[in-house]
C-alpha cells in the first residue's frame, strides 16, 4: 500500500499495521484492529528475544487476509538470519495470527517470543479528532487468556487474547519460551475476540457481530466473482480494474445488524466501513447491472431507519433517509449523532430513484410494495419538511448547529458552495442537484404508483408537481448570458452562479429542458471543467478552484460516472465515451482503483492522474465507478422486459462484450464494436493491443 | 391492563399503542418483542404484537422474536421521548435478544424529543 499500512478487513472489523504486522497506535495514529467505530487493540508487537522483526516480504492474500515474511533484527543493514518469522493474519470476529518460526541452523535454537498487547478502546471519531477518554482501563489474565476492558457506565468493550501453545500470561501481554530443533519449526495460534460484556458480566460477541470463518470467506468471494458478469475486450487495463472493482466491492460489503447476512455497500474503507445513505445508494445504483441484491439490502436497511419524528440533534424528519450510522461510544453518549445521523438532503429523494431503477432491472415489484409506506414518506419529505425556504425548492440547514454537517449535499467540504468572486453562500442552500434528484424523484414514483401501487391519481399529481418544478427550475438557476445552471440558490433565492460539475448531474435526473442540454454538454467538455481525464468539480475561471482542492477542482471519478450516464440520457453519446476513456485511462495509473479524487490539472500538462491525498481506499462509490462506465458505454438500458443495447466505445477499444448482465431477462450478453472517435488516441496507453497508434 | 401502576409514561405509551391499532409503516413487520423493565426486585414484562401493521399490547407472558431489556427509569424516559433508544442500545444500557430487524422496525413507534420553543412539529424553519 502507498502509505505503508497493511490493511485487511471482515465487513467493519478490520486491521491496520505496519509492514512487520505490527500495530503501535497512538490517539491520533490511525493502526489498530477496529470493530464497530471501536479500537480493540492499540498495541500488537512482536519481538524475538526482545528484538523487533523486519519484512521482508508482505503477502495480501485476500483483502481480509495477509500473510507477514519477517526475519529477526531491526537496522539498515541485512541481517543473516537462520530464522525465518511468518505471520498468517485474517479477519473475522476479531482476528486469527498463525505465528511460525523456522529455525535454518544446524543447531537447536532456545527463544523467547514475546507479544506486547494494548488496547486505548478509542471510538474512531477519537482517532479522527484526537478526543480524550472518559472510562477506565482494565488488564486481567483468566484461564490462560488475556483480556482487555473497557467500561463507561453500561458502555464495555474487551478484547479476549488467547494462544493454542504453552504461553506465559501477564497484564501485558504474551510470552513464548522455545526451543526449536535444528530444520524444525515452532508454530502457534493467536486468537484476538473482540466482545461487550452483557449485563450479566459474561462475555459475549458484540451483539451484532456475526464470525465468519476464512474458508467461508474465501468461498463467499469466489461466489461473488463467479457471479458477476464477465468482461471480455481488447483492452488489458480495463479487465483488471473490472476485475479490481468487483473484488473491492466484495470487501466494501456491510452487513448492518438488522440485516442478516445480506450486505449493502459501505462508503469506504477503512473509516467509512458504516452504512452511509447517498454513498450506500449510489453504489448500487452504480453496481445494478453487476450485483443488484446490494441495492436491495441498501433499499430495505435504509428503508428500516427511516425517519419518524422530528429531532434537531440527529436532523431527523419524518420520512428523511439517514445519512450515516456509527456503533462507537461517542454515539452511544449522544456525544455525536450518528445513532443515526440524518444530515443528508440527497438521500431521501435518491432512495426513490434507486428503488425504481431497481425494480426497472430486476423486475422485483415485491420490494416496491414491501416500501410502498417508505417511498410515500421519502417524498413528502420533499415537499414537507425539505423547502426550508419556502419557495418549492429542496435546500438544506442544520439544525444541530454543534456536531451536525454544515453541506448537506455530496460536496460536503466547508468552501464547496460559493460564487464565482469566491464568496461562499449563506443557509440555507438549495443545490442544484437536488432539485434534479427531486424532479427524478417523482417522475419515476409516477411509474410506480402507476404500475405497482395502481394509485394513478398519486402518479398524476407526482407527474403534474414534476413538470412544474422542471420548468420552474429552468427559470430560476438558469444563467442566460453564460448558457448553464448555477450551482445553488443561496437564502435570498439569488443564484449562487459559479460553473460546476453538478450541472452534469442535472443531465442524470432528466430536469435539463431539451434545448439547455446542447449548452450543458458544451461546458461538460469544455476546457474549464474537462480536464482531459474527466470533468472537475468547479470550473477552472472561478474564484475559488483549485487543482487539488477537495470539492473546488479535483475530479471525481463517481461525479464523472453518473455525468456520462446524464449525457446518455440526453443521446451525447460521444461525449459519454469521452468521459468513459478519460476516467477508464485513469484508474490504469491506479492499478484499476480509481481514488476518491484527483488533481484537475491539464492531462497534457501532467501527463498523469495526481492523487489527491485522502485517508479511504478503496471508495465505495470510486470502486463503483468503472461499473457505471462500463453500463454507459455499452448504452445498457432496461426497457420492458428487455436490455436494450446501444453501445459507443471511446476511441481506441476494438470491442468490449459484458456477458450473463442479471436482471428481469435472466441473464443476457452485450457486445459492443469500437466505432465513435471519442477520446484522444494518441494518450490511449500500450496496453491495448487492438488499435495500433 | 393489569398491574403496576396505570399513570407511568411506560403504561400510557402501551396504552397509546393498543389504542392505535393499525400502523400503516408496519404492514410488512410480523413478530413480537417483549419489554422486560426492571424497577428494583420487580420486572415489569410488556408485549408488543405487530401482524402485518396490526398492533396489540399484552402483559401476558408470551413467545417473542426479541427480547428489550433495560430499568424501568430508562424506559419512562424513552417512552416520553426524552431519552433515545438506539443510542441506549450502543451504550449497553438496553440489551437486546433476537431479532434485530423486528426492533429496527418498532424503534419507529417511539416518540421524538419534546419539541423546543420556537420549532414546530414541521422542522420547518422559522423566520
Amino acid at each position: 500500500m502507498s502509505d505503508g499500512l497493511v490493511k485487511i478487513l471482515d465487513g467493519n472489523t478490520f486491521v491496520v499495521s505496519d509492514s512487520r504486522g505490527d500495530i503501535e497506535a497512538s490517539l491520533t495514529d490511525p493502526t489498530g484492529l477496529f470493530s464497530f467505530d471501536t479500537r480493540f487493540l492499540s498495541q500488537w508487537v512482536l519481538t524475538v528475544n526482545g528484538q523487533r522483526l523486519t519484512p521482508l516480504s508482505t503477502d495480501d492474500l485476500q483483502y481480509f487476509e495477509t500473510r507477514f515474511f519477517l526475519v529477526p533484527g531491526t537496522g539498515t543493514v541485512y541481517v543473516d538470519s537462520k530464522l525465518s518469522v511468518i505471520r498468517r493474519r485474517a479477519v473475522g470476529n476479531g482476528f486469527r495470527e498463525e505465528l511460525q518460526i523456522l529455525n535454518h541452523d544446524e543447531k537447536p535454537v532456545d527463544l523467547t517470543v514475546r507479544i506486547d498487547a494494548g488496547s486505548d478502546f478509542a471510538d474512531l471519531f477519537e482517532v479522527k479528532d484526537a478526543l480524550k477518554k472518559k472510562g477506565t482501563y482494565s488488564a486481567r489474565v483468566t484461564d490462560g487468556r488475556l483480556v482487555l476492558g473497557y467500561q463507561r457506565e453500561t458502555f464495555t468493550r474487551a478484547t479476549d487474547i488467547s494462544a493454542t501453545a504453552p504461553a506465559r500470561v501477564d497484564k501485558r501481554g504474551l510470552t513464548f519460551k522455545i526451543r526449536i530443533e535444528p530444520q524444525g519449526e515452532w508454530s502457534t495460534n493467536l486468537d484476538v475476540v473482540t466482545a461487550v460484556i452483557g449485563s450479566g458480566g459474561k462475555h459475549e460477541r458484540p451483539t451484532f457481530a456475526r464470525p465468519r470463518g476464512r474458508q467461508n470467506m474465501e468461498t463467499n468471494l469466489k461466489r461473488w466473482l463467479d457471479q458477476a458478469p464477465t468482461l471480455e475486450c481488447d483492452w488489458d487495463s480495463l479487465r483488471e480494474t473490472y476485475r479490481r472493482s468487483l473484488v473491492d466491492l466484495a470487501a466494501l460489503r456491510f452487513s448492518p445488524p438488522v440485516m442478516g447476512y445480506r450486505s449493502l455497500p459501505a462508503a469506504g474503507l477503512p473509516w467509512f466501513m458504516t452504512m452511509f445513505g447517498r454513498d450506500s445508494i449510489l453504489t448500487s445504483l452504480q453496481a445494478l447491472p453487476f450485483t443488484p441484491e446490494l441495492a436491495a439490502t441498501t433499499l430495505r436497511a435504509l428503508g428500516d431507519w427511516q425517519g419518524t419524528v422530528v429531532d434537531d440533534f440527529r436532523d431527523e424528519d419524518p420520512g428523511r433517509i439517514l445519512h450515516e450510522m456509527r456503533y462507537g461510544e461517542l454515539p452511544a453518549f449522544e456525544e455525536r449523532p450518528h445513532s443515526p445521523y440524518y444530515g443528508s438532503a440527497d438521500a431521501t429523494p435518491l432512495f426513490v430513484v434507486l428503488l425504481d431503477e431497481y425494480e426497472r432491472w430486476t423486475g422485483d415489484r415485491r420490494i416496491v410494495r414491501e416500501l410502498e409506506y417508505e417511498a410515500r414518506a421519502a417524498l413528502n419529505w420533499i415537499d414537507e419538511y425539505a423547502d426550508l425556504m419556502g419557495n418549492g425548492y429542496i435546500s438544506y440547514e442544520r439544525r444541530n448547529v454543534k456536531t451536525g454537517l454544515e453541506n448537506q449535499c455530496w460536496k460536503d467540504s466547508w468552501d464547496s458552495i460559493s460564487y464565482r468572486d469566491g464568496r461562499l453562500a449563506g443557509f440555507p442552500r438549495a443545490t442544484c442537484e437536488l432539485q434534479g434528484y427531486a424532479y427524478d424523484a417523482k417522475m419515476r414514483a409516477a411509474r410506480l404508483a402507476r404500475e405497482v401501487w395502481k394509485d394513478p391519481e398519486f402518479a398524476s399529481q407526482l407527474e403534474k408537481q414534476a413538470a412544474d418544478l422542471k420548468r420552474r427550475f429552468n427559470r430560476d438557476f438558469w444563467i442566460a448570458d453564460r448558457e448553464y445552471f448555477a450551482l445553488a440558490l443561496d437564502s435570498d433565492g439569488k443564484q449562487v452562479d459559479v460553473l460546476s460539475s453538478n450541472i452534469g448531474h442535472l443531465l442524470w435526473s432528466g430536469i435539463v429542458e431539451k434545448p439547455k442540454a446542447k449548452a450543458i454538454a458544451r461546458h461538460l467538455l469544455g476546457p474549464r471543467l474537462f480536464s482531459g481525464w474527466g470533468v472537475r468539480t468547479l470550473g477552472t475561471a472561478e474564484g475559488r478552484y483549485n487543482p487539488i482542492g477537495y470539492h473546488v477542482g479535483t475530479v471525481w471519478p463517481f461525479d464523472n460516472s453518473f455525468i456520462a450516464w446524464g449525457l446518455r440520457r440526453y443521446g451525447f453519446k460521444e461525449e459519454a465515451a469521452r468521459i468513459a476513456a478519460g476516467i477508464l485511462e485513469a484508474a490504469d495509473f491506479f492499478d484499476g482503483r480509481l481514488p476518491e479524487a484527483f488533481g484537475g490539472y491539464e492531462r497534457t500538462l501532467t501527463r498523469y492522474p495526481v492523487q489527491y491525498p485522502t485517508a479511504c481506499s478503496p471508495q465505495a462509490w470510486s470502486t463503483g465507478a468503472p461499473l457505471l462506465l462500463l453500463r454507459t458505454m455499452l448504452g445498457l438500458e432496461p426497457v420492458g422486459d428487455l436490455l436494450v443495447v446501444d453501445p459507443a466505445l471511446p476511441v481506441g477499444i476494438g470491442h468490449v462484450a459484458l456477458l450473463d448482465i442479471p436482471g428481469r431477462w435472466g441473464r443476457v450478453d452485450a457486445f459492443g464494436r469500437g466505432r465513435l472517435s471519442a477520446g484522444e488516441k494518441k494518450a490511449l496507453r500500450q496496453s491495448q493491443e487492438a488499435m495500433p497508434v | 391492563m393489569t398491574g403496576g401502576t396505570t399513570t407511568d409514561a411506560t403504561a400510557e405509551f402501551f396504552g397509546a399503542l393498543a389504542e392505535r391499532g393499525h400502523v400503516p409503516m408496519l404492514e410488512w413487520a410480523k413478530g413480537t418483542v417483549r419489554f422486560e423493565l426492571a424497577d428494583g426486585k420487580r420486572v415489569d414484562r410488556w408485549h408488543l404484537v405487530v401482524d402485518k401493521g396490526d398492533l396489540a399490547v399484552s402483559r401476558r407472558n408470551a413467545r417473542a422474536e426479541c427480547t428489550f431489556r433495560t430499568d424501568k427509569a430508562l424506559f419512562e424516559r424513552i417512552a416520553k421521548g426524552e431519552a433515545n433508544a438506539t443510542a441506549a442500545v450502543l451504550r449497553g444500557a438496553v440489551i437486546i435478544d433476537g431479532d434485530m430487524e423486528l426492533l429496527v422496525q418498532l424503534q419507529k413507534l417511539f416518540p421524538g424529543p419534546p419539541a423546543k420553543r420556537g420549532r414546530g412539529a414541521s422542522g420547518r424553519r422559522r423566520t
